[in-house]
């Protein structure tokens, strides 16, 4: 296995190496044909972003990269691993942590035992004092329920403790849906700053204006296929097709 | 089902072996053990009285004589209604001649109804009401081993002789509890004793310790059973563990079979006074018979008195076909000779049918050996008194019985 | 009829003894089906093998009531774990009615291959020395090993509790109930938790099959005979509530003994009155969450 050390986050982007490589990847839920070839890929220290419209297949293909979709093929290479046939507490352990788009907050625990759920992967993970450095918010809910959070508390709370585990590539499907301005810009920040530790994050998002505030590489998903690609810095030549892509 | 199959394979056999003899005279038998074969009488009838049935058959002498026998065996549960489905079914599709065995009073009832209607014979071994022999009594019917009025006067007649003069009982909540908790009834009042008071206890309970506390609380000298199986078996148990015998109040066990007494173990049984009319360590020809019995079974247990009344009442069944030559397949001709002869087997030893169909024989009074005193298995019983024949039973001119009255 | 104030106390502590079993096992269904999503009907003959289990210790091993409380529940609990690995994870997922039917199955067999061998009448177990005899209480004599039971049960029950509701262990297992597919996509292995829930669960049905072989004889359809009355008690505390089972279990045993005591005939209907009433006021059951 490639250990993944803290990279120097100027360079990453550029230089890294490819930790999560996906080719013709198709999902099915159940008898539906939802992904239809999916191929991307993503280097150590980026943050890339999943683009595309409601149902095109974004959270279908984290989900499929976690392995908690039905059936799947194709290839999904992790770290020199394939994992497209392994089972979701396996991929885990090699240090893939998700956020799912509805957060997963559990409502039978409170925010401690929620925040102490996902068990610790490897060293190297955020302590809980620089958790609540990043959340302060969640060190006085602590004992209240899950899910008596605020939508943005909870949102913290599912990004929060995937931070614990020792993880390095992260997965959050739409961080910031359904979230006031002052939060979503508190979880950008968050992002940059775990981005500059040298996390690698795969990023599902419908608002563009945010992903463009963190986001190093964008693919752009139609029908279960990638359709289109490109930098951060081709953002401004790509404008008008984003458009038409995102039926903004 | 296993024991059907052997059933099954005993009469192919004998069909072949008596493929080339001309049917002349009916020299075939077919016999329905029913009984409890899962639940709380299981053990003291169920597969056990099928066995008894079959050893029946085996030392009958008929099969060399070219009868064909067969035996098949049902379930019911404990539900009248599922018993009288199964009897009904055996008379109009399985033809059978002979019902024998059904413990439970309130099956036993439904099922005497449905031989006399379908004309067939009824050698009832596992059932306690005296209604067989009196207000239900029928010209099919043979009720051969125990009942109720046999039980009241022998046990429960002995404990208010020795001064267990007021009762309060502990009643199954079904035909066989009233009827014994009447007939018991009688007795005390005949030898002056009173009731002080009852409680009717659903059928199969786990836990008697409510009713015993109350049984405690009405200060009556004697609690009386008037329960049987698991029951009784829970009954005493508990009796002992509340400290109710130690508190100086008698339990009087008015029917209590050895499978019971296993079950309890001789620790806490011991002492209890109780009456059978079959114990497999009576005589010699009991425990002859007994010993070849608990090889077949599966669990090495001696017969019970229903099992051993299943044997018995069969013996003489299988004699009085032999008499008439034939089996007419009359129920009602086959009960008249059965009734005409004298019983003499080796189980109960000689005796005779009442018209009412009440066999008579003794009944023993028991008492539970100390764990000290019991020197093998199934070693249980210390004899403590006989009742004779002529006096266990009810007097032929005090029986209800329709059938006496013609 | 008039109140007998001291057998009404004595009666209530009565209840309170069927109560505990009542609670240990409506509590292991909880567990199971909280996890598992099952309705355990097996849970009957696991609690008679419970017994059986403590009856061959003695009689085959010498080994006593004290060391059977600990091998006989781990004993059967990891007989239940092969159940599970081999037959219930397969039907994980599909309607109730699939794995009623399976454990059915498995209890007719369970209890039918013991019948076969034991018979129904039962086979005695003695109350260990320490907790012979009893004591007066005034309005009740009071068996040792009763009240032992009582004890003992509720110390099983609360640690139980703890266990899910206040341990790591717990928050996975209560995680992994809400939803099993994030839980496991954290990295923990759900199938075996799942597997060692249902031993835990088939454990507690064990465990009470052990205090109760000294009180009942051990007998095959012990467990037949009981478990209608608990599926009972778990309808009415309402399915997979933990701390809800647990005082439905004694507070039914308690109403039971009233019963006993007012109107005996009804003693063996009276929680499935309640259970009936419970159903047609709140289906959830009592304690229960909305399905």
């Amino acid at each position: 296995m490639v250990e993944v050390t803290m990279a120097d986050p100027v360079n990453t982007a550029a230089s890294g190496k490819t930790v999560l490589t996906v080719e013709n990847l198709q999902a099915w839920y159940g008898e539906s044909h939802i992904l239809h070839g999916i191929d991307f890929n993503v280097k150590a220290g980026e943050v890339v972003t999943l683009l595309g419209r409601n149902g095109a297949g974004k959270t279908t293909t984290l989900k499929s990269v976690m392995g908690i979709i039905g059936k799947r093929t194709g290839s999904i290479n992790f770290e020199g691993q394939e994992i497209s046939k392994a089972q979701s507490d396996k991929i885990a352990k090699l240090g893939i942590a998700f956020c799912p788009e509805e957060r997963g907050i559990f409502a039978s625990l409170d925010v401690r035992e929620n925040l102490m759920l996902p068990p610790t992967i490897r060293p190297g993970g955020l302590s809980l004092d620089a958790i609540f450095e990043l959340f302060p918010n969640l060190k006085e809910r602590l004992n209240s329920q899950g899910t008596k959070l605020s939508g943005g508390e909870q949102q913290m709370l599912a990004i929060g403790r995937i931070l614990r585990t020792g993880a390095r590539f992260l997965m959050l499907d739409e961080p910031t849906e359904g979230l006031a301005p002052v939060i979503i810009q508190q979880i950008g920040h968050t992002i940059a700053r775990l981005k500059s530790e040298g996390f690698t994050i795969l990023l599902v998002e419908q608002n563009f204006r945010f992903a463009a505030t963190v986001a190093d590489r964008y693919y752009i998903v139609e029908h279960g296929k990638i359709i289109d690609g490109f930098a951060n810095a081709e953002l401004p030549q790509n404008m008008e097709k984003l458009h038409t892509y995102l039926g903004v | 089902m296993k024991n059907k199959i052997t059933a099954l394979m005993l009469g192919t056999a004998l069909s072949l072996a008596t493929a080339g003899v001309a049917f002349a005279q009916d020299k075939s038998i077919k016999i329905g053990a029913l009984s409890d074969q899962s639940g709380l009488y299981a053990d003291l009838g169920g597969p056990g009285s099928t066995l008894a049935a079959q050893m029946a058959a085996e030392d009958s002498g008929l099969l060399a004589k070219g009868w064909k026998i067969d035996i098949i065996s049902g379930d019911h549960q404990n539900k009248p209604d599922i018993g009288s489905n199964i009897a009904r079914q055996w008379f109009d599709v399985d033809k059978v001649d002979v019902i024998v065995d059904v413990p439970n009073s309130g099956v036993a009832l439904a099922v005497n109804n449905i031989v006399k209607e379908k004309n067939g014979v009824y050698i009832n071994s596992g059932a306690a009401t005296s209604d067989l022999t009196n207000a239900q009594c029928s010209p099919n019917t043979v009720h051969w081993t125990y009942d109720t009025y046999m039980l009241a006067h022998s046990t429960g007649q002995a404990m208010v002789k020795a001064g267990g003069d007021s009762w309060f009982f502990m009643t199954a909540d079904y035909a066989f509890g009233a009827a014994l908790e009447r007939d018991t009834t009688e007795v005390i009042k005949a030898n002056g004793g009173k009731v002080v008071g009852g409680v009717k206890t659903p059928l199969n309970s786990a836990d008697f310790s409510s009713f015993l506390l109350q049984a405690q609380s009405s200060k009556a000298k004697v609690i009386g059973l008037a329960n049987a199986g698991g029951d009784t078996t829970n009954s005493i148990k508990q009796a002992a563990e509340f400290g109710i015998t130690k508190g100086g109040q008698k339990l009087a066990a008015l029917l209590l079979f050895i499978t019971d007494v296993k079950a309890i173990g001789l620790e806490t049984a011991q002492g209890l006074s109780f009456t059978e009319t079959f114990y497999w360590d009576l005589n010699d020809e009991t425990r002859a018979f007994s010993k070849k019995f608990a090889a077949r079974m599966k669990n090495g247990a001696p017969p019970s008195m229903v099992q051993a009344g299943v044997y018995a009442g069969l013996i003489h069944y299988f004699k009085s076909l032999e008499a008439l030559g034939s089996n007419p397949h009359d129920g009602i001709k086959v009960v008249t000779k059965m009734k005409e002869l004298p019983t003499d087997d080796p189980l109960f030893g000689k005796g005779k049918i009442e018209a009412n169909g009440r066999k008579i024989h003794p009944g023993y009074l028991f008492e539970v050996k100390k764990p000290s005193e019991s020197k093998a298995p199934w070693d249980f019983y210390k004899l403590a008194g006989t009742v004779p024949a002529n006096e266990a039973f009810t007097p032929i001119e005090k029986s209800t019985c329709a059938l006496l009255k013609k | 009829m008039s109140i007998n104030l001291q057998a009404l106390f004595a009666q209530l502590l009565v209840g309170l003894i069927n109560g505990s079993f009542y609670a240990l096992l409506s509590l292991g269904l909880a567990v199971i089906f909280g996890m598992l999503n099952i309705i355990n009907f097996a849970h009957g003959a696991l609690y008679m093998m419970g017994a059986f289990a403590a009856y061959f210790l003695l009689n085959v091993l010498n080994i006593g009531y004290w060391p059977a409380l600990i091998v006989a529940p781990l004993a059967v609990g990891i007989f239940g774990m092969i159940l599970e690995r081999t037959m219930l994870k397969w039907i994980s997922g599909l309607d109730h009615l699939y794995g009623l039917l399976l454990t059915f199955g498995m209890a007719l067999i369970i209890q039918g291959v013991f019948q076969n061998y034991f018979g129904s009448s039962g086979l005695p177990y003695a109350i260990p020395d320490l907790l012979k005899g009893g004591m007066n209480l005034g309005f009740m004599f009071l068996p040792i090993y009763r009240g032992w039971v009582v004890i003992f049960s509720l110390i099983v029950c609360i640690l139980t509790w703890y266990l899910i509701e206040r341990t790591r262990l717990g928050a996975n297992l209560r995680a992994a109930t809400e939803n099993p597919t994030l839980v496991r996509a954290f990295g923990i292995n759900v199938p075996r938790m799942i597997t060692l829930t249902y031993g835990l669960g088939v454990g507690l049905a064990a465990l009470a099959g052990v205090l109760s072989a000294p009180i009942n004889q051990v007998r095959p359809l012990m467990g037949a005979d009981l478990i209608i009355v608990v599926f009972a008690v778990v309808v009415i505390g309402g399915m997979g509530s933990i701390m809800g089972s647990i005082i439905t279990g004694f507070a039914l045993g308690i109403v039971e003994g009233l019963t006993k005591y007012f109107y005996p005939e009804a003693s063996n209907t009276v929680v499935f009155v309640l259970m009936v009433l419970v159903l047609l006021i709140k289906p959830s059951g009592l304690t229960g969450r909305a399905a």
